[in-house]
């Protein structure tokens, strides 16, 4: 067994050391500094001005831009979520029940996306989908055209289903593989068609996997940064788009800094909705 | 080899304490076997033994060593886990020199060492293969070869032989206990099927809820258990409640519903104290007409086993009790029967 | 029976498309021997390689890339196994919070994490001159995925071994080195791998602790998406593509993939 019982003098606990220190120091606290810098006065001409005021935060919440700039986040990131869910549930079915010899190959394709990085899938897009692109020249010979396919949300949408399709599908394949089949079959010779076997049977029991993957999804989505950057051209603003102009171009540091905070929050607050919502199905299952 | 003392020994986890006040010594070269049923502390108690659990309280003692505080690696125990425990990644020659390797023998003195413990396991020309590529009795040979190697002063078994099955079973505990007899070394071993520890042991610990009910020969545990609850687990008993009537040195006489009956006594009861008689299926004597003390029964089922045959009888009282006899069926279901019990052949449990 | 309906089928090859032909279309570009991917394609080409492997700016991204993956993986390998052992191998009521702590660079959003460093070196460490901050950053960003497969690892160790072979006399430090390592080395290797991919191809960690001036491979792409396109950079992702997928297939034929567990 894993459990190793030889007490006192037991210290792997001094393993965990390096490990803790370095996330405590290099992620934990630079977010505390980050929350304390949001309540700092910006600045123009330096990090901040000193002492301490609620304006950052009055000024994203009161500004409609901002919210805009929010709205728009959160709702992309949602419709990514369902888009990804739709496409991803049969693959993820599919894998985890497939008996096929090129299983593996087939996971292994599902991962490897997920290793390319994301700039070069973004490439991707931009060829396939530019206005002089392969789909466009493709449409093109039939007459239609030439769509605006990028350079909007519909680009954006693409690319970060594209993008983070796979983290919805490894967690709903993972529930999916470990639902005993004879569930199902139980459940036919108890009169069920294939369908309501489906629905009645295997659907809720891989709830759990769709739970993660979905708020994995959602995220991953409304952090984005490369993705917006790339295939809305700076015409699709997200709230990371925004917070890095905000950082890089004017250098408002604590300005935002209460932006991306803002964003942090309100992710959190929904996948917190979202668990709320989804926990009557979720029910004995985890 | 060496004596192992165990006293007053006591582990709680967190929420659980496993083992009580457990005290036991066991000679050098003696065979003894902890038996109990499932979660009773067993592996708890080996696992102080061997230095793998820090006990909450109590000592621990090899020979006139006190053990308690040294790490596994200190004792100079040999020890069989349950799955082995065999090193995937090492060859089979080179699992059994692990041991070696640890105290520094190596070269040809640990070559010869690793041929000689293979031979007496009778592992012949294994020693490159990997432990996946043997058969469970091979690995369970490899595991006491390993264990036996570094000439261990005290050897711990936790129910090696679970993972084998029936034949293979049975072979291992005559070649486990006979190879322990060759070599002499100090065993503790445990286990919760009791047909193991009776052919195997020197002696048996019986373990109920963390603590010891019964120390004992096989068979002083099975004639003379020290309470109900071990007579319950060890063998199938019939219990007949009674009163004390009379009490002579070594037997005492108990009125029960379904009449007197004499039993062997290992302490002396009140006279008028409740009590219990124990009888095993085999001390019982069936026969068509009644004698002097035997009482009237009926039979209502009979299996035959082979070399035995089981009835079940109802007696006056209505309970039911079981009889076995050797040979053939002599009687069948109905038959109106005279059941006698020879007094050295119960024992008297008080309540 | 059947086992899927056809549908089911048809929509899970239709996905498979989706997945892969965005980057069978990079590749496609780099090879082509025009300056955008025309249909049909105006032939084959390797001057756009050529063009990659001439270019200044691409070769030192291309070197950084390489060398802060190779640092901050070691890095990463340095903690995160001992970090997987002390979570595996105790007990007690620090456990489950250690665990949150070690993954949390992947639970909390990347842009967030990496503003945050930067802030944190300016403010603490007065600017981003030299390659620390972002090997620190990238350290720290692909711990979670050595910890991940490690602790996996660990967990399929075959019962009790590290047991067995204290009770043959060997301290721990050497249970650790004879029995442990050897079999979880698989993983180890396995999740270092990853985490180097993982810190290879990111971007918004390098673009916000990069020093001035300089620039990481995907950071070189990113900024040629933006301003110039060329097909160059098509020549840079394919590269970078075959070399992923290279560790990938690696990784497969040494462990199988399922050694990856995130
Ligand atoms: N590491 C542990 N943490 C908490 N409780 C434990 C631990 N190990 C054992 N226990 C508890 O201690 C008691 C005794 O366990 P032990 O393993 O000694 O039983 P056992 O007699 O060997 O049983 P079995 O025949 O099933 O192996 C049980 O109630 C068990 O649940
Ligand atoms: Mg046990």
């Amino acid at each position: 067994m894993a459990a190793q019982q030889v007490g006192p003098r037991n210290a792997t606990w001094l393993l965990g050391l390096p490990g803790a220190a370095a996330v405590i120091i290099f992620v934990i606290v630079p977010y505390i500094n980050i929350a304390v810098m949001s309540f700092r006065v910006s600045s123009p001409s330096r990090a901040y001005d000193p002492g301490f005021t609620l304006d950052n935060y009055a000024r994203t919440l009161g500004d409609p831009l901002y919210l805009g700039v929010l709205w728009d986040t959160v709702s992309l990131a949602v419709i990514v979520a369902v888009v990804s869910l739709v496409l991803g549930f049969p693959v993820a079915f599919f894998l985890a029940r497939t008996r096929s010899r090129w299983q593996s190959l087939l996971y292994a394709l599902v991962l490897s996306p997920l290793l390319v990085g994301v700039v070069i899938r973004s490439f991707g897009w931009i060829v396939l989908l530019a206005n002089n692109g392969v789909i466009n020249q493709l449409l093109g010979m039939v007459g239609i055209g030439p769509l605006g396919l990028m350079y909007n949300r519909l680009g954006v949408t693409i690319g970060l289903v594209h993008v983070f399709l796979p983290f919805m599908i490894l967690p709903i394949m993972n529930a999916v593989q470990s639902i005993d089949p004879r569930f199902e079959e139980a459940a036919r010779t108890l009169g069920a068609s294939e369908r309501r076997a489906f629905f009645r049977v295997v659907l809720p029991l891989s709830m759990p996997g769709i739970q993660s993957g979905a708020i994995l999804v959602f995220v991953l989505a409304a952090s984005a940064y490369v993705v917006p950057e790339l295939l809305g051209g700076g015409r699709v603003m997200t709230t990371p788009t925004f917070v890095m102009q905000q950082l890089l171009g004017t250098f408002l540091w604590p300005f935002g800094a209460a932006l991306a905070l803002v964003l942090s929050a309100t992710t959190l607050i929904l996948i917190w909705l979202f668990t709320l919502l989804t926990k009557p199905v979720m029910r004995g299952l985890t | 080899m060496s004596r192992v003392i165990i006293r007053r020994l006591t582990k709680a986890y967190d929420s659980v304490t496993a083992v009580t006040g457990v005290d036991l010594e066991v000679a050098e070269g003696e065979f003894v076997s902890i038996l109990g049923p499932s979660g009773c502390g067993k592996t708890t108690t080996l696992r102080c033994v061997a230095g793998l659990e820090i006990p909450t309280g109590g000592r621990i003692l090899f020979g006139d060593t006190e053990v308690t505080a040294l790490p596994p690696e200190r004792r100079s125990i040999g020890m069989v886990f349950q799955n082995y425990a065999l090193f995937p990644h090492l060859t089979v020659r080179r699992n059994i020199a692990f041991g070696l390797e640890m105290r520094g023998v190596r070269g040809a003195k640990a070559a010869r060492r690793v041929a000689d413990v293979m031979e007496m396991v009778q592992l012949p020309g294994m020693a490159h293969r990997y432990p996946r590529q043997l058969s469970g009795g091979q690995q369970q040979r490899v595991a006491l070869a390993r264990a036996l190697v570094v000439e261990p002063s005290v050897l711990l078994l936790d129910e090696p032989l679970a993972n084998l099955d029936a034949k293979l079973r049975d072979e291992m505990r005559f070649f486990i206990r006979s190879l322990q007899k060759r070599v002499g070394i100090t065993t503790l071993y445990v286990t919760h099927d009791q047909a193991e520890a009776m052919t195997m042991s020197d002696r048996i610990v019986v373990m109920f809820d963390g603590t010891i009910h019964q120390i004992g020969t096989p068979e002083e545990i099975y004639h003379r258990p020290a309470d109900r609850q071990v007579a319950e687990f060890i063998g199938s008993s019939n219990l007949i409640a009674g009163r004390v009537a009379e009490v002579r040195e070594g037997y005492v006489t108990l009125e029960t519903a379904v009449g007197m009956i004499v039993c062997r006594a290992g302490h002396r009861p009140a006279a008028g104290e409740q009590a219990m008689a124990l009888i095993r299926p085999e001390a019982a004597e069936l026969s068509r007409e009644a004698n002097a003390g035997s009482f009237a029964g009926r039979i209502v089922a009979c299996h035959f086993l082979g070399n035995l045959i089981d009835y079940d009888i109802v007696l006056g009282d209505d309970t039911t009790h079981r009889v076995q006899t050797l040979g053939e069926t002599l009687y069948a279901v109905g038959d109106e029967i005279a059941v006698s019990v020879p007094e050295e052949k119960a024992w008297l449990l008080s309540k | 029976m059947r086992r899927f309906p056809l549908w089911l089928l048809v929509f899970v090859a239709l996905v498979y498309v989706f997945l892969l032909t965005p980057i069978v279309v990079v590749v496609a570009t780099s090879v082509n021997a025009g300056y955008y991917l025309a249909f049909p394609p105006s032939g084959f080409s390797l001057r756009w390689y050529a063009a990659f492997f001439n270019s200044p700016s691409f070769m030192t991204a291309l070197v950084l890339s390489l060398e802060v993956a190779g640092v901050a993986a070691f890095f990463a390998a340095l903690i995160g196994t001992p970090a997987a052992m002390a979570y595996v191998r105790s007990r007690g009521p620090f456990r489950e919070p250690f665990r949150l702590l070690l993954l949390s660079p992947l639970v909390l959003p990347e842009i967030l994490t990496a503003i945050a460093l930067l802030f944190f070196f300016n403010l603490f460490f007065s600017g981003l001159r030299s390659l620390v901050p972002l090997v620190i950053g990238h350290t720290v960003l692909i711990v979670p995925f050595v910890f991940l497969t490690v602790t996996s690892a660990l967990y399929n160790m075959p019962a009790q071994v590290d047991e067995a072979a204290r009770t043959l006399g060997a301290t721990p430090g050497r249970v650790f080195f004879r029995v442990t390592l050897p079999l979880i080395k698989s993983g180890i290797i396995a999740g270092t791998m990853l985490a180097f991919i993982i810190s290879f191809d990111n971007v918004t960690m390098s673009l916000l602790l990069k020093a001035i001036g300089t620039s990481t491979l995907p950071i070189q792409l990113f900024d040629y998406l933006r301003l110039d396109f060329d097909p160059t950079a098509a020549a840079a992702a394919s590269i970078s593509v075959v070399f992923t997928l290279g560790i990938v297939v690696i990784i497969d034929r040494m462990f199988g993939l399922r050694a990856l567990r995130f």
